[in-house]
């Protein structure tokens, strides 16, 4: 992921303050020595970084649709110019704007009440001590992050759905039903279920490491000196994770505007549009599905500047508390 | 008797109905008004004079048999599919020698079921080696096609033999599209078909609905003479344990008044599935492929302001809020409707006729033994049962643009193979692949082995198909008996929509147009919003495109009639 735990860099110290050209010839030698030191580092880099450019970079070459007119007949070359005439008729679309309003919501939704729940169940996870149980807890709350959603969907609309296992219960106990999978005003609360389900498990990969990266002595110190459990978490545990948790928090900002699109597609029946719609399935089905590619990557390139922003603007905020953010600078 | 004769007679009128108005206007033709400038053609159809020069001779297949039972004529032309009930005991072989010159080429065909896998695929093998070239099959998922294709033609990755179903052709702007693809009239109009007995002997009228800008582009594929959209089917077996009589339904009415009695959620059953799309005919408001038909007073409308489909969108939320619709269904399940109904959790489902056949028959009764399925003789909301028939064919494929004119002409030879008629050796080897591996003769009919079902699909049938007649599978005999039944009696009422067969490509920029009414539309018949919503969005779509949608459909009546 990111340079957090590399080493800071083994720069010499100048006796005394060199003049601009001296740091520049020093500056060069430093980050040719520094190469050198890292270089079969830089080498393992070089697959994920061709990987990058051609999955992320080359295809980026596809948003020139959005100023276009886009034809899949006439293609990147002899489509008509349109300038800003489809960001135009974008944010005249009142579709666009409910499918932002949206992914918004639910990602404000999800901030809450999703991303504390893996740091919360690594906490619990850290103080078990039979490391038996614990890697057979880890075991089960990692599964459903392997399965798609097509099956975790599946999986709720048997338990909860309206003919589902626990709406069948109630029936045959003549007690009222529960709708949860068909009721468009909850379906914030039950997409984050499903993400909590399926995902919690996973994140806490993440924050288990950041745990045992701490140094036990500090605790041992601590509990001699008298510190109960949650004195040890309060000062121990979570300044120890902070870093991480700041960093993810980053990532995911830059995630907003990026909902589960296969989990709102396999359920846009169930609920409507009106709930299920957010930016990418506005850019599938508006962009996609009608053959409307300029429409869609007008869309999705606003969704990408925006993120671009919110990532940039919530790693400045970090770095202004004083955490790394994404990278230190 | 000649034993031929049975078959003859019925594709002589399948001719008639060819050459009648329904047909008279397929095709192309541009609309200056709203045509896009960019482009030699546009959106628009084609006229009657250009139809007569583009369209192929027609030569009856002399390998015909007799029937058991005929097809039965019904209203407008329109005819039953025949039944065979055996096949020969000693097939022709209706191709001499082998049609490929060792050619290879990609196809992509849609399939609604388990993709074969294409290692060791005998039913693939024996094809490919009778074809004399090597076809490269690859059918790709039927219910997300629409999905597909337009990446496809984006990323000019085309196969050099692509089928396309009409209903998948809506947003891909078809009168672009078909200009990536071969003009077959040099190899095929008038009597340059004769070189290809096997696709002379498929009806004009197949061959009319391939046509689009003035031009042949398609070969057809399971055409028929009363192509219906769909029926409304019931478990028998559930009617009969509960005493219903279904010759007593007759109206939505009566069907929403034996709903209670179907419901039972406590034991997991319930009245209906997502039936809606199926009751176009029922309420009498054009479905999938028309959308657009003209009322009484000769105005063009387009479905979603019909009151006959704002009487359906009540009729079917009223349903779904009493409770008589499963709630899978509801949640939008559309893709587990057939193992609902199946089991029996559904009791009326709506579905194409094509899958009322021996192969539904198997599946439903390994999930309940005295599984019957049977489709209501036509309802209707007014009392007066109307079926509005499909194109004769309404699915086509398609030949790349980029082949040279030697390799069109193997593909042909190729198609020819492929489209020899029910009761030769060529059918056996297409739709069973090897004797003994595949299948096994029992009963006097082909029966897949366990080898061939996990092998054979629908792929090479959806390149061209001859005349189909209702599939019989051994041990189901009585099925295709029901459906021929059924089929019989639904052609009296059948009925030629506006616009009928006239393969009319709207303008690109209408394409977004549609999807704000689907959503709506739905939400309304599953109950979570009320019809005034339905209202409020026809105003929009009316005044984002909807009245010059009217207008270039009115130009069309003007110009080339409705096909009625």
């Amino acid at each position: 992921m990111t340079a957090i735990h590399e080493a800071p860099p083994a720069a010499a110290t100048p006796p005394a303050p060199p003049t601009r050209a001296e740091r520049r010839v020093l500056r060069k030698a430093d980050r040719r020595r520094r190469f050198l030191r890292d270089r079969s580092l830089v080498l393992m880099t070089l697959p994920a970084i061709a990987l990058v450019l051609v999955f992320n970079y080359a295809p980026m070459f596809g948003t020139v649709t959005a100023f276009q007119s886009y034809s899949i007949y006439a293609g990147f070359w002899h489509s008509p110019w349109t300038g800003l005439t489809t960001f135009q008729r974008l944010f005249n679309d009142p579709y666009f704007w409910h499918a932002l309003e949206n992914t918004l919501t639910l990602s404000l939704v999800q901030l809450v009440l999703f991303f504390p729940v893996p740091i919360l169940l690594a906490l619990l996870l850290n103080t078990v001590l039979s490391t038996k149980i614990r890697t057979f807890v880890q075991s089960v709350v990692y599964l459903p992050h392997f399965f798609s959603w097509v099956l975790a969907i599946t999986i709720f609309q048997q338990m909860l759905g309206g003919a589902g296992a626990l709406n069948q219960f109630l029936r045959a106990h003549d007690m009222s039903t529960w709708n949860i999978m068909t009721n468009p005003d909850t379906f914030k609360l039950l997409v984050t279920a499903q993400v909590v389900w399926k995902e919690a498990g996973w994140g806490i990969i993440v924050f288990l490491a950041a745990l045992a990266a701490i140094d036990t002595q500090l605790y041992e110190a601590a509990a001699a000196d008298g510190a109960g459990r949650w004195r040890r978490m309060w000062h121990i545990t979570l300044p120890g994770i902070r870093s991480i948790v700041v960093l993810m928090l980053v990532l995911q900002l830059g995630n907003v505007l990026t909902i589960g699109f296969e989990q709102m597609l396999i359920q846009r029946f169930a609920v409507g549009r009106d709930a299920s719609e957010v930016l990418d399935t506005y850019a599938y089905f508006y962009g996609v599905v009608n053959a409307n590619f300029s429409l869609g990557a007008a869309a999705s390139l606003f969704k990408g500047v925006l993120s671009l922003i919110l990532i940039l603007t919530a790693n400045k905020v970090a770095h202004l508390f004083g955490e790394d953010g994404l990278y230190r600078r | 008797m000649n034993p031929l004769d049975g078959v003859r007679a019925d594709r002589r009128r399948f001719l008639e109905l060819a050459g009648l108005g329904a047909l008279t206007i397929a095709g192309s033709g541009l609309l200056a008004a709203c045509g896009d400038a960019k482009t030699s053609s546009g959106p628009g159809t084609t006229d009657k004079n250009q139809l007569a020069k583009i369209l192929p001779a027609y030569v009856p297949s002399t390998a015909a048999l007799t029937p058991d039972i005929p097809s039965a004529p019904g209203a407008n032309g329109f005819f039953s599919t025949p039944v065979y009930l055996k096949y020969p005991a000693s097939p022709v072989a209706t191709v001499t020698g082998v049609p490929g010159k060792g050619g290879s080429y990609t196809t992509m065909t849609p399939l609604w079921g388990s993709i074969p896998s294409s290692k060791g695929n005998t039913y693939y093998d024996t094809v490919n080696a009778a074809l004399g070239a090597d076809l490269k099959m690859q059918p790709a998922d039927g219910v997300n096609y629409d999905k597909i294709l337009p990446p496809l033609f984006a990323g000019s990755k085309l196969p050099d033999w692509l089928m396309i179903p009409s209903w998948n052709m809506g947003n891909l702007g078809f009168a672009d599209a078909v200009n990536k693809f071969a003009d077959l009239g040099p190899y095929l109009s008038g009597d340059a078909i004769k070189a290809y007995p096997n696709l002379a002997a498929i009806p004009t009228g197949a061959w009319q609905s391939c046509i689009w800008n003035g031009k042949l582009f398609g070969l057809p594929t399971y055409y028929s003479a009363a192509s219906a959209g769909g029926a409304i089917f019931y478990r028998a077996d559930i009617f009969r344990q509960l005493g219903i009589d279904a010759n007593s339904i007759k109206t939505p009415a009566d069907l929403e008044g034996i709903a209670k009695q179907l419901t039972d959620p406590k034991a997991g059953r319930w009245a209906f599935g997502d039936i809606f799309d199926y009751t176009a005919h029922i309420f009498h408001f054009p479905g999938d492929p028309y959308r657009w038909t003209v009322d009484a007073s000769g105005k063009v409308v387009n479905r979603y302001e019909m009151p006959e489909y704002l009487e359906a969108l009540n009729w079917f939320a009223k349903q779904a809020k009493a409770g008589y619709v499963h709630p899978d269904a509801l949640a939008g399940k559309k893709e587990e409707g057939k193992q609902r109904f199946w089991s029996g959790k559904e009791v009326i489902t709506g579905d194409g006729t094509g899958g009322w056949a021996g192969s539904d028959a198997e599946s439903g009764k390994a999930a309940n033994p005295s599984y019957e399925k049977q489709a209501f003789k036509l309802l209707a909301a007014d009392g007066k049962p109307a079926m509005p028939m499909n194109p004769a064919s309404s699915m086509y494929s398609f030949l790349n643009g980029k082949l040279s004119a030697d390799q069109i002409k193997e593909v042909l030879s190729i198609a020819n193979y492929l489209a020899a008629p029910y009761g030769s050796t060529e059918w056996l080897t297409v739709n069973f692949g090897k004797e003994g591996v595949d299948y096994t003769m029992t009963g006097g009919n082909p029966k897949l082995t366990e080898k061939g079902s996990k092998e054979v699909a629908t792929t090479y049938q959806f390149l061209v198909t001859p005349v189909t007649p209702v599939p019989v599978t051994p041990g189901y005999e009585q099925v295709a008996k029901d459906y021929a039944a059924w089929e019989a009696d639904m052609v009296k009422h059948a009925v030629k929509p506006a616009f009928y067969g006239m393969n009319i490509t709207e303008p690109a920029q209408y394409a977004n147009l549609n999807q704000p009414m689907v959503d709506v539309s739905i939400d309304v018949r599953y109950g979570r919003k009320p019809i005034s919503a339905f209202t409020d969005a026809l105003q929009t779509w009316k005044s984002s495109g909807g009245e010059e949608l009217r207008k270039f459909y009115e130009d069309v009546k003007n110009k080339y009639g409705t096909g009625q």
